[in-house]
């Protein structure tokens, strides 16, 4: 027995190291890519360009947390651009009505309402996600217009969360983005909640006969993604001094690209949130680095369209040469 | 056997052989049929009926043998030389189109259309005179959703005989069918049989072999164990020819300890058509199976225990207090322990790591305040890995997928043993195993009854798995039960003689 659980044990460190290398072939990608942005332009190596990148990733960051949580559940949230945007205007709509704080409570009120609609469409109607939240996707960006009346409404003196640097030079949304980042990486791993999610997404009917309450389970998912773009809402909308109604838009193609780049799987069951976090800065690069040199923004949208196509391939290539291998 | 006049056979084959990934699954097999003779084809599961049939009806090639059809001798057939032939399959899962009507299905797929117009005049003819042909009356515009199972089946024929067919290969018909409707059936294979076709019947049912078929030829292990005339084989003949030993090879448990204490029982419990009246108990350190054929409502009853029908009629009790079991986790809740019969599908988390997929159930217990920690899964994984001889890479991140069939289901029964289940409810809990773990998983079950003095309930369908490891046997059929036998009166005869 004293022997076998040392080979064993052996054979745990040993396999520990296996789990590096998924995200090896990224840090590679990633230092690469850092390396020719630095070669190409003279602006790219400074503190500040960081600090720029960080805090423009910071929105799509927040979102891709509960979003790298949905997806391992097998679950996706096509909503969040849209969401942001109208929890935004909403922002902008009770800041002049009533009060900046009255706005402030009405975008997370909305935002856990708008995660619990799509939630009980989803767990309790068994509509298919991707489905649900397209649709929800367009209902919220005609609401933008409809309650904002088309025109970008000013919101003057929130500039807390978007502009102020209070704590090492960093704007507050970058905090906020680490804070929720190294929350979630830690609810992934170390509660029943957040390893729930691995076997729901790896196979739901099974999971349902071992006792996990999958439909509680992803309701709080859903919730948490409504309450993630009310934050990005607001963060947009102190970044900007006012709610347009066309902000955010394609929010939803980042995000979902930064986490199926990450490693999680479209099929559930797969991912990691320090994975999302790599897809993200590699796109924060990739996007800076074309600004950078000048490449005009279509091509970027262009770049972005093909890393997520070349992500998604990686994907289905890792997935059948797991099941043929391992 | 006396190989009668090659000119009388409709259809011959002789000498198949058929390997599948190396493994010879039929090892030189005979198959004669005469114009208007109904062949009844038995065997256990595995002995190779299935794909015999298939080999006469064009889906595989044999390696060996030949067929000989309509004075042709041929290597292989393919599905469209054997339509050609005549040879039709008719299937247990029916392969209609229920949103269309009765004609429309018996003219599926040759609609005799003209420059693309369908003539609506024929498809009606030919399907009043293919049913007319069977002696069945059935309303041809009826749209084929609304009609019972049976009469789908009768559609099925229909269409067969419409196309001329002359070899009719029925597999297990009267499994879905009620005994009114088995009548018809039967009446309509007497027709055929006047107007020439001859027919292989695959069933289980010992009592239909007389009863419909003239020759009955019994498949075992890939060979014929038996070719006879089936109005005078006996029903024992048949059952050992088809297990090919004595029973007595097959043996009981060594020991059998003292029963305790109730810990489930049911008192006449129902659900809609799968069951009704059924009545058992359970108690501490006891295997108890419930024994039938697929589609006998066993599953059914395993899986009204563990929460998955909560509109079942009927009382349950648990540790002598009314157990209202609405869904799984009201049955995890009280203990209760849960092998589903489709081990890919229900039960494992394949892309997972294996000490997840074992810890699962616990995790309530692991955590405190929804945290938890690796350690407790790893160490129940070198716990139950060793315990139950589970071999795989003595990694508990490795991916379940990896296992071989029967180690998946040792993980999947130890999940609840570390769960602290003091109930297990096992639906088929060696299908897809090998010998090897089979023998194993009997061990473990009769060891954990005993030793941590819990109640198992298993459903299945293969009876020697009943005599190896249950101290009492339920035999249902057709959603009631039919016998019951205890210890070492559980034998492969009276289950298989109380279950036909």
């Amino acid at each position: 027995m004293t022997s076998d659980t040392q080979k064993s044990s052996d054979a745990m460190t040993k396999k520990k190291g296996r789990s590096i290398p998924e995200l090896f072939a990224l840090t590679v990608f990633l230092i690469l890519l850092i390396a020719f942005f630095s070669f190409a332009s003279e602006y790219f190596l400074d503190i500040e360009n960081a600090i720029n990148i960080v805090t423009t990733l910071s929105v799509a960051g927040i979102i891709a947390v509960p979003g790298t949580m949905l997806l391992i559940a097998g679950q996706v949230d096509l909503s969040i651009g849209s969401a942001a945007a109208f929890l935004g205007t909403m922002v902008g709509v009770y800041a002049i009505k009533d009060s900046l704080g009255v706005g402030i409570a009405a975008a997370v009120v909305i935002g856990i309402i708008v995660g619990l609609v799509n939630g009980f469409l989803i767990t309790k109607l068994q509509v298919n996600s991707l489905i649900t939240t397209l649709g929800t996707l367009a209902i919220l960006r005609g609401l933008c217009y409809i309650v904002g009346g088309g025109q970008t409404i000013m919101v003057n003196d929130f500039t807390f969360l978007g502009l102020d640097r209070p704590f090492l030079n960093l704007p507050t949304s970058v905090v906020i983005f680490v804070f929720i980042a190294i929350i979630g990486g830690l609810v992934m791993k170390y509660t029943t909640f957040g390893r729930s999610l691995y076997v729901i997404g790896a196979n739901p009917a099974a999971s349902r006969l071992v006792g996990v309450r999958n439909s509680r389970v992803l309701m709080i998912c859903f919730v948490l993604s409504g309450l993630s773009t009310a934050a990005a809402g607001l963060i947009l909308t102190s970044q900007l001094g006012a709610a347009a109604p066309m902000a955010a838009t394609g929010l939803e193609l980042s995000v979902i690209t930064a986490i199926v780049l990450g490693g999680a799987s479209l099929n559930g069951g797969r991912g990691t949130i320090s994975g999302t976090i790599l897809g993200l800065v590699i796109i924060g690069v990739l996007n800076n680095g074309l600004v950078l040199l000048n490449v005009d923004t279509f091509w970027q949208d262009v770049a972005r369209g093909t890393l997520l196509i070349v992500a998604v391939t990686f994907d289905q290539i890792r997935e059948r040469w797991s099941i043929k291998h391992k | 056997m006396k190989h009668p006049d090659k000119v009388m056979n409709i259809i011959s084959a002789s000498g198949i052989r058929k390997s599948f990934g190396g493994v010879e699954v039929l090892h030189g097999v005979d198959l004669y049929l005469a114009q208007g003779e109904v062949l009844a084809l038995l065997g256990e599961n595995g002995a190779g009926k299935s794909t015999l049939v298939k080999i006469i009806a064009g889906d595989y090639v044999p390696d060996e043998g030949t067929i000989t059809c309509g004075g042709n001798e041929f290597s292989s057939l393919d599905p469209i030389k054997a339509r050609e032939l005549g040879i039709r399959m008719i299937f247990q899962e029916l392969n209609d189109a229920p949103t269309l009507t009765v004609a429309e299905n018996i003219s599926l797929g040759s609609w005799g259309a003209k420059n693309g117009f369908v003539s609506w005049k024929k498809i009606n003819e030919r399907a009043e005179k293919a049913l007319a042909l069977l002696g069945v009356n059935l309303d041809i515009t009826k749209k084929v959703a609304d009609l019972r199972i049976g009469e789908r089946q009768i559609i099925e024929i229909a269409r067969a005989v419409s196309e001329n067919a002359r070899v009719l290969v029925f597999d297990e018909p009267t499994a879905a069918l009620s005994s009114a409707e088995t009548e018809r059936l039967f009446s309509v294979i007497e027709n055929l049989r006047t107007k020439s076709v001859g027919m292989i019947y695959i069933t289980h049912r010992l009592d239909e072999v007389a009863r419909v078929a003239d020759r009955v030829e019994v498949l075992r292990d890939g060979s014929v164990a038996l070719m006879a005339n089936a109005k005078t084989a006996s029903r024992g003949e048949l059952v050992s020819a088809m297990i090919g030993r004595d029973a007595s090879d097959i043996s009981h448990p060594t020991d059998r300890p003292k029963p305790g204490a109730k810990i489930l029982s049911a008192t006449s419990i129902g659900l809609d058509r799968a069951f009704s009246g059924i009545d058992f108990d359970v108690r501490e350190g006891e295997v108890v199976a419930l024994y039938g054929k697929v589609g006998s409502g066993t599953a059914e009853v395993a899986e009204t225990i563990f929460g998955l029908h909560p509109e079942h009629s009927g009382n349950i009790e648990l540790n002598g207090e009314i157990f209202e079991p609405k869904n799984p986790n009201s049955a995890i809740d009280n203990l209760i322990g849960f092998l589903p019969a489709d081990r890919q599908r229900l039960g494992a988390f394949m892309i997972r790591p294996v000490a997840e997929n074992l810890g699962v159930p616990s995790w309530p217990r692991y955590s405190k305040g929804g945290i938890i920690t690796i350690d407790p899964e790893e160490k129940a994984y070198l716990n139950w890995t060793e315990k139950l001889k589970i071999r795989s890479r003595n990694d508990p991140k490795q991916k379940i997928a990896t296992l071989s069939g029967g180690n998946q289901q040792k993980v999947l029964l130890a999940r609840w043993f570390e769960g602290n289940s003091k109930l297990l409810v096992l639906i088929e809990p060696t299908r897809g195993v090998d010998v090897g773990a089979r023998r194993d998983i009997y061990e473990t079950l009769r060891k954990s009854a005993k030793e941590q003095n819990i109640g198992i309930l298993i459903t299945t369908s293969d009876h020697e798995e009943v005599v190896q490891v249950a101290d009492r046997a339920i035999v249902m059929a057709k959603g009631h039960t039919v016998a019951e036998f205890k210890g070492n009166n559980i034998t492969v005869e009276s289950l298989i003689s109380a279950a036909s």
